[in-house]
């Protein structure tokens, strides 16, 4: 089919997204569940909270620390990921640093607010899952942020050109089968101002394409944005009409 | 150069009323055919009383207002204009803008009764887990030490300090003082007040305890429970006991003891870590009402005296009806829902 991605979404369609809120019930101050497609990550939140170890208390701030689970049944392959693999070790850093910047921390001086997020299934766009996750979780445990973080993904792709020479539009949202196959990067930004927090790209692609990947991504991150805050009023409608009665 | 993206696939399940073009929110930030609008412009807070906002929305850039909680200046280039950073309701106090979010967890304020477990035990004193950003601290000198509350502290008590709270014990207690940066140091200097035993504790958000002249209640429970004590914790804390005759009565039936002896007895009774005979009635009827709270607050309902009585009433006749409390939640949202019927009805 002309104009068509392999999974039949056009070049600025985003997969389907489904967020909840507060779906852990058990110690977690704030939890979330999001759905991107068919990745799909759990979030929940703890604190402010007494830090769990000297090294992490500060004077002035509240630490932010980040734990990232792979479920060994996430992806194609069965592979257990331990606390010390590489990919772990990386999402968490970005995770935690990107929300280090948007967490009002100077709020909660000598405390931690640890974010622990379970990937339970990745098809694509692992990244920007967990930190749409992250974001809700936040929301949901009542931790002042600056804004939403929302992250989106775009790749480009390098089979297709076109005649007159221009380059091809990037795809919004990769799937894992575009992942694989065409460079990609994750893009996060705060609300709806075209400023970003995190930016990765593990691929080589053209400088001049660069630019139009970032503008994909940061529109598909305000679009993501609507969605998620549409789903936080529609849960805090219903938690005021409840406690309202 | 706009880019137009297009919204993924409208998304429908039989339990899931979730549907973007058709929600009754404060303020839509895209159009009817799901484009977002690039230059769009800012938005604003749903003018609506009782609407909510979330983090990143402009509360206002009126400059007669004053910040309050979870609210923060943007950057003085654009403004001076009032943003939420959390989600939930603006509260409006004179002239103080705060936003009340929909969860929090519990700040400690002074004359509070929580309930806490003891995570630490040091020289002088104890850190309390009591649910707040900061563990809490229990001087040796606020509590009641056995031999007479009007004992002083000695040497010997601090060498026996895990004599009276060890790790992982549950008390209740009041906040007695709060330090300039939020740190609260509890006091169990009364005879209400002092290590749990006897029951069982559970745990809901701190915000749906409503705060009440009294937090410890008392209910009598029908199948030959007998009296159960409820420890209501405003931190969210809750511990329900069976309910023990106050000790001084206890102790001085059968024996007639003098007075300073009453009180060693009485207070050793205080740290005691053995649990009672505690017949399979009672703990059934316990069971039971902790069920109810954590219905009424899964529901949404706030906590407090009235709706723990009207829930374990109607748990108590869906009982009677035979009906099973089942793991589903759907028992528990019945109970909630008759429990509200009977508020409206008195």
């Amino acid at each position: 089919m002309e104009g068509l991605r392999n999974d039949g979404r056009r070049w600025n369609e985003l997969r389907r997204i489904h967020c909840q809120l507060s779906t852990s019930s058990t110690n977690a101050d704030g939890s979330s569940y999001i759905e991107q497609g068919f990745t799909k990550v759990l979030c929940n939140v703890t604190g402010p909270a007494e830090p769990s170890s000297r090294q992490k208390v500060k004077q002035d701030s509240a630490t932010v620390t980040c734990e990232v689970y792979f479920a060994a049944f996430s992806g194609t392959d069965r592979i257990k990921r331990g606390r010390n693999d590489k990919k772990v070790q990386e999402l968490q850093t970005a995770i935690q640093k990107t929300f280090s910047s948007v967490i009002l921390t100077h709020l909660f001086s000598r405390s931690e607010i640890t974010i622990s997020i379970h990937i339970l299934s990745q098809d694509g766009g692992t990244l920007a899952a967990c930190i749409n996750a992250a974001t809700l979780a936040l929301i949901d445990a009542g931790i002042p942020l600056k804004d939403y973080v929302c992250a989106c993904t775009a790749g480009q792709s390098t089979s297709i050109f076109d005649n007159e020479g221009s380059s091809p539009d990037p795809w919004l949202d990769v799937n894992y089968l575009e992942e694989s196959d065409i460079p990609s990067l994750t893009v996060a930004t705060v609300g709806d101002s075209e400023k970003i927090v995190a930016l990765s790209m593990e691929n080589k692609v053209r400088i001049e394409r660069l630019e139009a990947m970032i503008a994909v991504g940061i529109s598909g991150c305000a679009k993501v944005r609507g969605i998620m805050d549409s789903e936080v009023r529609r849960h805090g409608k219903e938690k005021l009409e409840a406690q309202g009665e | 150069m706009p880019i137009q993206i297009i919204s993924p696939a409208p998304f429908v399940t039989a339990a899931d009323d979730y549907d973007e073009e058709h929600e009754g929110g404060v303020r839509l930030d895209f159009d009817n055919d799901g484009d977002v609008l690039m230059d769009e412009a800012p938005r604003r807070a749903g003018g609506q009383a009782g609407g909510i906002v979330t983090p990143g929305e402009v509360v206002t850039d009126d400059p007669q207002w004053m910040r309050g909680h979870g609210t923060y200046l943007s950057p003085a280039t654009s403004g001076q204009s009032i943003i939420s950073s959390l989600a939930g309701t603006i509260s409006k106090t004179n002239k103080l803008l705060s936003i009340r979010a929909l969860k929090f967890r519990y700040i400690p304020e002074i004359g509070d009764l929580v309930v806490g477990r003891i995570l630490e035990v040091q020289t002088k004193r104890w850190r309390v887990d009591i649910a707040a950003p900061h563990s809490a601290t229990l001087l040796l000198s606020s509590i009641n030490l056995p031999g007479g509350i009007l004992r002083k502290r000695t040497s010997t008590d601090e060498l026996q300090i895990r004599t009276f709270f060890s790790e992982g014990d549950l008390l209740v207690a009041e906040v007695q003082t709060l330090s300039n940066d939020g740190l609260a140091s509890l006091h169990t200097r009364s005879l209400k007040y002092g290590k749990l035993r006897n029951g069982v504790f559970m745990t809901i958000d701190a915000g749906m305890v409503r705060r009440m002249k009294s937090h410890v209640l008392t209910l009598p429970t029908s199948n030959g429970g007998g009296d159960v004590d409820i420890y209501l914790g405003v931190n969210g804390y809750i511990y329900i006991a069976k309910h023990t005759t106050p000790l001084t009565e206890s102790t001085t039936e059968g024996k007639s003891v003098s007075i300073t002896r009453l009180e060693e007895e009485a207070s050793e009774a205080i740290y005691s870590n053995v649990n009672e005979e505690i017949s399979p009635e009672t703990r059934g009827e316990i069971a039971r009402i902790a069920c109810v709270i954590a219905a009424l607050a899964k529901g949404g309902v706030k906590v407090d005296e009235e709706m723990v009585e009207l829930g374990y009433e109607a748990a108590l006749e869906e009982f009677l009806q035979g009906v099973e409390w089942g793991g589903d939640g759907e028992a528990g949202k019945r109970v909630v829902a008759a429990a509200l019927a009977k508020r409206r009805l008195s």
